[in-house]
């Protein structure tokens, strides 16, 4: 039936080895500047996702309750929900769905609004202040719509980032959790219906730094868009309907003629 | 002008109601171009929809400006019920909805006028607190940006409801009342029937300004 396939990219974090050559790849194929930033004690770096970083290594320290130390590496950007946040606060239609069902940015659209910034439940869109526009992954669209590997998957050379068909990805996804057992899981597919990057996670999605555990488009954006929006135009056309009927049955609010007659016009 | 016109605004009102209302509504078009991408298309009229923004915020100010001058300006008539005649108004929907015989009279403005005030009032505040957040919403925590969005749509249902509510009671649901707000003075008989009250009031405290009649002329500065 949908000749276009719907594509997945997963994330294995047990196979990173952090050498940022996603990152790195990535600003390449966007035409991506490098900013001058702090040294912070960390590997990590950025500090954070910006406007000119669609993806972050986040580098992070971690000990579990036996005191066993280990250093997480996570890849984190754009998850490409499909039902995405962002796409329904956006007022221009700069965020899309591509026929992929990725999320795509027209940037020539968006307004710098920053409405996308606040409504993403993971804090992916970043606002550049300069050319007044939001940016985020868009999942190297302009690559995979001509069958090429996004950039950050095309740089990998450990195999934690592998994209193909959504299916057999989950199933692969599946096929590796089984394999490391203990706490290992599968992340993205089972909210906000499904995302289009998915992770193999070592632990349990609680443990790692700025990761929702339980993401969904924030109930703030369902009162605004599905309740208040319909309402807003329903209560007007309400209010002339009735205005309408007022005049036609009880009639306007005529001045009393001059010897103040009860004239009951119209009735 | 006809002779035997009563003065029931003075310049000050009128230029202040129609900035605050000019603002309201271009703020109302502006607004929707962004709300509905169906109305996207309203963007052209100012240049793209990056500039609609623009000019949806900086008109925000306008009506921000506008809304407290209207406050200070109207509060005393419009915006405190007086008890018990405004209940008995209420009791009877001002004759409204079904016939009445003799609808209760109340002050300058009736409590349907004084309704209408306090909405703009509360639902104006409402949408210039959160319009602002909305302008610069990275300088406060997400999760409680997030829910200015839909207060700012909640104070937009009220608001473009209550507009043409206004727009009808102030136009052909009261023949006769546009001119408070163009001209400023009204023919007397009107004001028998729509604000008896205020009529009697006036005329017994001598303050009652009539076209053609020698009186003290109040048509400028404005005391409330």
């Amino acid at each position: 039936m949908n000749k276009q396939p719907e594509l997945v990219k997963l994330i294995d974090t047990t196979l990173c080895t952090a050498c940022r050559g996603c990152q790195v790849a990535c600003k390449q194929w966007n035409e991506l500047p490098g900013l001058k930033t702090k040294q912070l004690g960390t590997y990590q770096n950025p500090p954070d996702l910006q406007w000119n970083t669609w993806t972050l290594i986040r580098f992070q320290e971690y000990e579990d309750k036996a005191g066993n130390f280990q250093w997480i590496f996570r890849k984190d950007g754009c998850m490409h929900c499909t039902d995405a946040a962002c796409v329904k606060v956006c007022p221009s239609g700069s965020l899309y769905y591509t026929p992929l069902k990725t999320v795509g940015i027209h940037r020539d659209k968006c307004i710098g609004c920053k409405e996308c910034v606040s409504a993403c439940p993971f804090h992916i869109p970043k606002y550049d202040a300069k050319t007044d526009k939001v940016y985020k992954c868009d999942l190297c669209y302009s690559r995979i719509k001509e069958s090429h590997a996004p950039a950050c998957v095309k740089s990998c050379p450990t195999g934690a980032l592998t994209i193909g068909d959504k299916d057999a990805m989950i199933k692969k996804a599946y096929a590796r959790v089984k394999e490391l057992g203990s706490d290992a899981n599968v992340y993205g597919d089972k909210f906000v219906d499904g995302t289009h990057v998915i992770y193999v996670l070592q632990f349990k999605p609680e443990v790692y730094e700025e990761l929702p555990v339980n993401p969904k488009v924030p109930l703030s954006v369902i009162v605004w868009k599905d309740l208040l929006k319909p309402l807003s135009l329903l209560a007007a056309g309400g209010v002339l309907g009735g205005a309408f009927l007022h005049y036609m049955i009880h009639g306007p609010k005529y001045p009393d003629l001059p010897k103040d007659e009860n004239t009951e016009g119209g009735k | 002008m006809q002779k035997g016109y009563v003065q029931v605004t003075d310049s000050y009102e009128r230029i202040l109601h129609w900035m605050l209302a000019i603002s309201c509504l271009l703020l109302c078009v502006t607004g929707l171009g962004m709300m509905f991408q169906t109305f996207n298309f309203i963007g052209y009229l100012f240049g793209g929809l990056k500039s609609l923004k623009l000019v949806h915020n900086f008109t925000g100010l306008v009506f921000a400006a506008s809304l407290i001058l209207v406050i200070r300006m109207w509060w005393k008539e419009a915006g405190v019920f007086v008890f018990p005649e405004d209940l008995e108004w209420i009791k009877v929907a001002g004759g409204y909805l079904w016939h009445v015989d003799k609808v209760p009279e109340t002050g300058k403005y009736n409590p349907g006028q004084k309704l209408f005030f306090l909405t703009v009032v509360g639902a104006g505040i409402l949408m210039i607190i959160t319009g602002l957040i909305m302008w610069f919403p990275t300088a406060l925590p997400a999760g409680l940006v997030r829910w200015m969005y839909p207060l700012h749509a909640l104070g937009f249902v009220a608001i473009f409801a209550f507009f043409f509510i206004h727009l009808y009671l102030g136009t052909i649901g009261n023949p006769g009342t546009v001119p408070a707000m163009l001209t400023g003075w009204m023919d007397r008989a009107v004001l028998k029937k729509q604000h008896p009250g205020w009529l009697k009031e006036m005329e017994h405290e001598g303050k009652l300004v009539v076209y053609g009649e020698e009186k003290k002329s109040g048509a400028h500065g404005h005391h409330a």
